[in-house]
């Protein structure tokens, strides 16, 4: 039997007489990986920042691992990959993971530390600082960063955006073994080709509601642009 | 504990190895003191008078600067929502701040403070002593509101005068009593009354470190 890491029930998040989100029901299963796709402003960064617990939904139920995202416990399982890069440009690459690390109680941490700069080809510049680090370079730091701790769960805020090939090609590569050691990944992106190629299942939002929600097995690319745009038309907003 | 001591850790080894903070804070007092000396042409006297509000002004307004500086940090490259999403209490973060803000600031006051006697030609004596004292319930009482303030204000686009706003009504007591304390140690006339106001901001430093340990949790949520 399948267990559920992630369960939104009627969910609901406005910011006064902004809505955000209108009565989401989602559920994500452990080791699922989910593509969530929608137009800018349709709602997928908020969906996150309620998943992670950093914003409490204004109505409806969120349950990560069986408790409220907001736990400290629940909070050292998971790791979130954005365009905010989550690192001090004026520590080396070396300080800035050893800083996290020792925040998320990471055990062996010098092997740990070697190991993911490994992972994402940065050994060599671990004493330079990050201010001096290219975008693509910071972004991998990121990357390595946010699997220091081995999150149960990975939430990715559209981290394609401003990376060189190399960098894309390793992100995704880095997000396929993710996938292969069984954890569950949710990526926010505007990239349906990366998103069919990575993920189970596709999930689009429109108008800050779940509109269409179906397994990646049974479409393609093309389809996915079909419905992506047969959805509302942006520019509606309550 | 160890998240606080890895926020401490993080910001002194960022501090200085920039020395943003402490190099501001240092030029702005001296030129308090040097604009303050050099302009009045005031007996000795009068200057004994002014001179613990001198170098509280420097001490709180130097102050500000590093508490301006210390949340500034952590909003460059969303470093304030991984706080957020770090698995430590927010009390823990506050904790780690507020050690980070104090230790900049003190030692801030340890370069500062020598420059202060040599130019109000104060005489040292057994009795400075309990500056030390005095200082520092001062120091404590600033940055325990300062860092909690200065977390909510980095979230608006007029940080600085937001921070300025919430603090000074709040600090005021202890920074006047802070002054009046410290008037009295230079001046030598350290009564019975000294240590009741000495312990009477010690008290609000800790009901200020407690409600801000209590509430950080709050601060971070988005």
């Amino acid at each position: 039997m399948a267990i559920t890491a992630l369960q939104l029930k009627d969910v609901s998040k406005d910011f006064g007489r902004i809505i955000a989100l209108r009565k989401v029901d989602l559920s994500v299963e452990v080791g699922e990986f989910v593509s969530i796709l929608g137009r800018n402003g349709a709602g997928k960064t908020t969906l996150l920042n309620i998943i992670s617990g950093i914003s409490k939904p204004s109505s409806g139920e969120v349950q990560l691992f069986g408790t409220d995202p907001s736990d400290t416990a629940n909070k050292s399982k998971l790791a979130v990959i954005s365009h905010e890069m989550f690192l001090y440009a004026n520590l080396t690459a070396l300080e800035n993971l050893e800083y996290y690390a020792s925040i998320y109680n990471v055990l062996n941490i010098p092997e740990r530390i070697e190991f993911v700069l490994n992972s994402v080809e940065l050994k060599h510049r671990r004493f330079d600082l990050v201010g001096t680090f290219s975008r693509g370079m910071t972004q991998r730091l990121t990357i390595a960063r946010a699997l220091l701790h081995e999150p149960s769960l990975l939430l990715l805020d559209e981290p394609f955006t401003g990376l060189d090939q190399h960098a894309i090609g390793m992100l995704t590569s880095l997000l396929l073994e993710q996938k292969q050691e069984g954890r569950t990944i949710l990526l926010t992106t505007h990239d349906l080709h990366t998103a069919s190629e990575l993920s189970d299942r596709y999930v689009i939002i429109e108008k800050h509601s779940v509109m269409q929600d179906g397994p990646m097995s049974e479409t393609t690319p093309e389809e996915i642009r079909k419905k992506y745009f047969s959805v509302q038309p942006a520019g509606v907003h309550q | 504990m160890r998240a606080a001591l890895s926020i401490l850790k993080k910001d002194l080894r960022m501090e200085f190895r920039s020395k943003e903070s402490i190099l501001a804070m240092w030029i702005f007092s001296l030129l308090i003191f040097v604009i303050f000396n050099f302009t009045f042409e005031v007996s000795r006297l009068v200057m004994l008078e002014i001179a613990p509000g001198l170098l509280w002004v420097a001490f709180i307004f130097s102050g500000m600067f590093g508490l301006n500086h210390s949340f500034s940090v952590e909003k460059e490259n969303g470093n304030l929502r991984s706080m957020a999403l770090m698995p430590v209490e927010g009390g823990q973060i506050y904790l780690g701040k507020f050690l980070s803000v104090t230790f900049i600031m003190v030692f801030f006051e340890i370069l500062i403070f020598p420059i202060f006697i040599i130019f109000y030609d104060l005489q040292l004596s057994v009795q400075m002593f309990m500056l030390i004292p005095v200082i520092l319930a001062g120091t404590l009482g600033f940055t325990s509101l300062g860092t909690i303030l200065s977390a909510v204000a980095v979230h608006t686009r007029n940080q600085q005068i937001l921070l300025s706003l919430l603090l000074w009504p709040l600090v005021s007591p202890i920074v006047i009593w802070s002054v009046n304390l410290t008037g009295v140690v230079i001046n030598g006339e350290i009564t019975g009354s000294f240590y009741p106001l000495l312990i009477r901001v010690g008290a609000f430093d800790v009901i200020f470190f407690t409600l801000a340990y209590m509430l950080f949790d709050f601060i971070l949520e988005d």
